[in-house]
């Protein structure tokens, strides 16, 4: 009963109302996830951005939360990977290299442990690496990270299973 | 995956403790005073009845047939196909005669006209049905300036935005070809990830044919507010998918929405008439590669087909291997210059994954000007 009245409080949101909750309670976990994709916070803001402007026009066909954030994540996600493969391209000598390395000082607070996580992370494939921060960070089902990438269940377990498997190795050898 | 596993905690960890690094600002009043900018009405020009549309109007007196697609459904969802299928790999897909077959028109009751918008008589011819056929789906893609990407501008700009291209894929249908691409087009996500389409959300009921205009009418429009040329270009994608299912005769399309004519589509389009199909060289794509799709399995050795527009006929191709690094590149020429026109090359790689790349390159500065690229698996 609560949750039903609580669903037609929602659907009775009008843009700026959903907006502004959706803003306030996934925002920053959206840039967050934005981030880790692409390690450049600048452009994860933008992207985001981007999306809950596009989210605000549609708010009238999503109608509720949930799908509204379905719908960011995945145009984050789009957006991202599409950034990604473009500086992919862009700089052939240096295919991995990451636009925004971090300063000395941000570098430090960093803990060892996740510096070589996320170093190894950088060896992956971009789409592994989706699939692993979706997994890791977003803490989403196999099914929700096939629907945020639009590709098959099926892709997402090979993706992971072998993004595992690299990650494992690589990270064996630097401990 | 077992929660408990060492290396999963560890993966948590390290990118939560990573991603906390990152505060952002707050965004919201700039975030809503552009979601409001991009809602604000467009100007509305007034409403002209075209020769387009009393041509459709003298046909109904003549006494036609209406035909709905109806039922969502029953209706063939529509398979991605690898590749442009050998005969009848051009830009409008196999000739397809349409048949006459004469059905009775579901006498509607008229509806209160909006002032500015048309009721468009519902008449004309369905495409026949057919039982397996493979058509052409357009999709909007980025086709990526090398220096512009470069310079990665925060806010996208009109330039931005215009290397927008149209890129094709193929679908198996079984149903009547021209409905059944729109369906695909408005209702499912391309089998790329770096293609997209503004017109998810947008229900097709029926595409008519009559007196050599196509009429494509909606049930809902699609609910984007997109930019001046994303919405230009989105009306090509659905005129070029449109025609290219049709097969025969590029005719203009007619968009209603309720069998209305006249209602804006993305807020901007005028559909009071029919819209042209516009120039190939200024909507297609330059360069993209049809054949193996997105994620495809494939063994080697892999022949890759595309279509490119090329100065010179000369497409630059690149595999990467994205375990390895290892990097076969090399040149093909398409089959003429200046035009759009088919090219083929061999591959032959080793198991595992890998990046296929075709691009053109700048005769000016040497940089990348257009691209698209295909990740496959290469499996023995």
């Amino acid at each position: 009963m609560v949750y039903e009245e609580c669903v037609t409080h929602e659907s009775s949101w009008n843009a700026d109302e959903a907006l502004t909750a959706v803003y306030t309670a996934h925002y920053t976990s959206l840039v967050r996830l934005a981030a880790l994709l692409l390690r450049d916070t600048g452009t994860a803001e933008e992207i985001v951005q981007d999306a809950f402007v596009a989210m605000h026009g549609r708010w009238h066909r999503l109608r509720d939360p949930h799908k509204a954030l379905a719908y960011l994540r995945t145009a984050v996600v789009n957006r991202t990977r599409s950034r990604q493969r473009h500086l992919v391209v862009v700089d052939k000598h240096m295919p991995r290299s990451l636009p925004d390395e971090p300063s000395a000082e941000q570098a430090a607070l960093r803990t060892a442990e996740t510096d070589r996580v996320i170093e190894a992370m950088r060896t992956l494939p971009e789409k592994q690496r989706t699939v692993m921060v979706l997994r890791y960070y977003g803490d989403l089902s196999e099914a929700e990270i096939a629907d945020t990438m639009g590709i098959s269940r099926g892709s997402v377990k090979s993706h992971a299973a072998r993004a595992s498997k690299s990650l494992r190795q690589v990270l064996e050898q630097n401990l | 995956m077992n929660n408990d596993d060492p290396f999963d905690e560890l993966m948590r960890r390290s990118l939560a403790d990573e991603a906390n690094r990152v505060e952002p600002t707050d965004a919201l009043p700039e975030i809503l005073n552009r979601a409001h900018a991009v809602r604000r009405p467009v100007v509305r020009r007034p409403w002209v009845v075209t020769a387009g549309l009393a041509a459709v109007g003298t046909a109904a007196a003549v006494g036609a047939f209406t035909v709905f697609n109806g039922n969502l459904n029953t209706a063939n969802e529509g398979d991605a196909v690898a590749g442009a299928p050998g005969t009848t790999a051009s830009a409008s897909g196999a000739p397809d005669t349409p048949r006459s077959e004469p059905t009775k028109a579901p006498t509607q009751p008229p509806t209160n006209a909006k002032p500015s918008t048309t009721a468009v008589p519902k008449t004309g011819l369905r495409e026949p049905s057919a039982d397996a056929k493979t058509v052409p789906v357009y999709w909007l893609g980025d086709a990526i300036a090398g220096k512009d990407a470069a310079k990665a501008s925060t806010k996208p700009t009109l330039s931005a935005r215009s290397t927008i291209r149209l890129y094709r894929t193929w679908s198996k249908i079984s149903g009547r070809p021209a409905f059944e691409a729109v369906r695909i087009m408005t209702t499912q996500q391309p089998n790329d990830y770096d293609y997209r389409s503004f017109w998810k959300g947008a229900q097709v009921s029926s595409v008519t044919q009559n007196d050599g205009i196509v009429t494509v009418d909606f049930k809902e429009f699609p609910q984007t507010k997109a930019d001046e040329v994303t919405a230009a270009l989105s009306a090509q994608q659905l005129i070029y998918t449109v025609q290219g299912a049709l097969g025969a005769g590029n005719h203009p399309v007619q968009v209603t929405y309720r069998g209305r004519s006249g209602v804006p589509l993305f807020g901007q389009i005028d559909t009071s008439g029919p819209l042209n199909r516009a120039q190939a060289a200024d909507v297609q794509a330059l360069v993209s590669i049809e054949s193996p799709t997105e994620g495809m399995l494939v063994t080697s050795p892999i022949t890759v087909q595309g279509l490119a527009t090329a100065f010179e006929t000369t497409v630059n191709y690149r595999a990467t291997n994205l375990k390895s690094r290892q990097v076969v590149a090399s040149t093909v020429n398409t089959d003429e210059g200046q035009k759009s026109s088919g090219f083929s090359f061999p591959l032959d790689l080793k198991p595992g994954l890998w990046q296929i790349e075709a691009y053109l390159v700048s005769a000016e500065d040497g940089s990348i000007s257009d691209l698209d690229s295909k990740t496959v698996e290469v499996v023995r």
